[in-house]
Order: C-alpha cells, then sequence, then structure tokens
C-alpha cells in the first residue's frame, strides 16, 4: 500500500506523503511544498483528493479552508500558444 | 499485432471503415477513421506512450478523458498533446515522451546553493553538462 503512486506527475508514493506527514507534522499545503505532490503538469487536479485524504490519515488534520490544496482557474491546463502566446 | 474487435453485433465489421496509417517513435501504426492515438496504438500494442521525466518509469493510458494528461506525446513537433483526446490523422508524426537529465532524485538532500550543487554534483570542472 505504502508503495503506491498518489501523484503521478511527481511520482509521490503514500510512503514520501506518510514520511512527510509524520516527521514534519504539516499541514497539505506543506506537504504539497515538500514533495511536489499536486504540483505537476496536471495540477493537482487528479491526485488532491488523495493527498487530503493520506493527510487526513496520517496526522488526523481534516482538509480545512484556511490553507487547502486550493483549484484555480483554467479548468485544465493549457499551453501560453493557445492563449495567443505565439503571435 | 491487432487487439481490434473487427466484427462487432450490433456496430457490424471493421473493414467498412477508412484505414491509414501513422507513426509512433519512427515505427508504422495503422489507425481507422476516428481513432484517438490512444486507441489506435493500444490496438497496435503499445501500452507505454511516454516514461516520466525524472524516474524513467512507463506511463500510458491512465484516465483516458483527457484529465489526468499522463498520455501526452509530441505530435508533428508540438510537444504535450493529448493521446487519449486527439485524432489520428493520416501521416501524423507522433513521438513519445522521453526522460530529461535529473541530476538530483533525492529531495531530502536537494543543494540548496550553487557551491553545495557543485559538491553534490559529481560535475568535472570545466564541464558545463550536469
Amino acid at each position: 500500500m505504502d508503495k503506491v503512486v498518489v501523484c503521478r506527475c511527481e511520482e509521490v508514493t503514500m510512503e514520501d506523503i506518510k514520511h512527510t506527514a509524520e516527521k514534519y507534522q504539516c499541514s497539505a499545503r506543506e506537504v504539497k511544498l515538500r514533495t511536489r505532490a499536486g504540483m505537476g503538469y496536471c495540477g493537482g487536479r487528479t491526485c488532491r483528493p488523495l493527498v487530503n485524504a493520506a493527510l487526513e490519515e496520517a496526522t488526523g488534520e481534516k482538509p480545512g479552508n484556511d490553507l487547502p490544496l486550493k483549484v484555480q482557474p483554467p479548468v485544465r491546463p493549457v499551453t501560453l500558444s493557445e492563449l495567443g502566446g505565439d503571435k | 499485432m491487432n487487439n481490434r474487435i473487427m466484427n462487432h453485433p450490433v456496430l457490424g465489421k471493421l473493414e467498412k471503415e477508412a484505414a491509414f496509417t501513422f507513426t509512433f517513435d519512427g515505427k508504422e501504426y495503422q489507425s481507422y477513421e476516428g481513432d484517438t492515438i490512444a486507441s489506435a496504438l493500444l490496438a497496435g500494442g503499445v501500452r507505454t506512450l511516454r516514461v516520466h521525466e525524472n524516474s524513467a518509469s512507463p506511463r500510458g493510458i491512465y484516465c483516458n478523458i483527457g484529465h489526468c494528461m499522463e498520455c501526452r506525446v509530441t505530435v508533428n513537433d508540438t510537444p504535450s498533446v493529448r493521446a487519449c483526446l486527439t485524432e489520428v490523422k493520416p501521416d501524423m508524426v507522433v513521438e513519445s515522451g522521453k526522460p530529461k537529465a535529473a541530476p538530483f532524485t533525492d529531495r531530502e538532500n536537494m543543494p540548496h546553493t550553487y557551491t553545495e550543487f557543485e559538491q553534490k554534483s559529481k560535475r568535472k570542472a570545466g564541464n558545463n553538462h550536469v
């Protein structure tokens, strides 16, 4: 179970998240910044609920509203050229 | 190699559809009209569409709805195209994602200054490549 990859973009395993959460007793956001889980190509759109759930399991912290793994537009990752950066 | 359902009880025979070829990493594969890059390659026996940039572990179709970006490939020199959403066109040139230079994989012991970087990397003086 610990070898399961949670964040596929940055290849962060359950073990990495548990280890970081227990070592630093930190929030979901801090785990994200330390392990890069949720900071990859898909923008955390695949693993964010899993990271939050793993955190809750490791530290007992419920994903709150103060420092959550927030969602930002756009809905999907787009390239700068799609936004007109090619001109 | 062909993993397709050639004779479907509802959709009929596949031979009726127009077939054409495209290349993936220099090798030719067959595609039918309406195929996505991912479906055509899956039918051709290819399950690894790219490898992870750092660890080079294999990646392929994961969500297949354009959500996870795991199947991104280079199409006609345009990088980061999702294979699961992109329709194959005749003579398309598709390249898989390759591993990139990753001098440090241990996240706990990342260098924080350039001096540390020089000490930790086994980089020879005068060689600018990592």
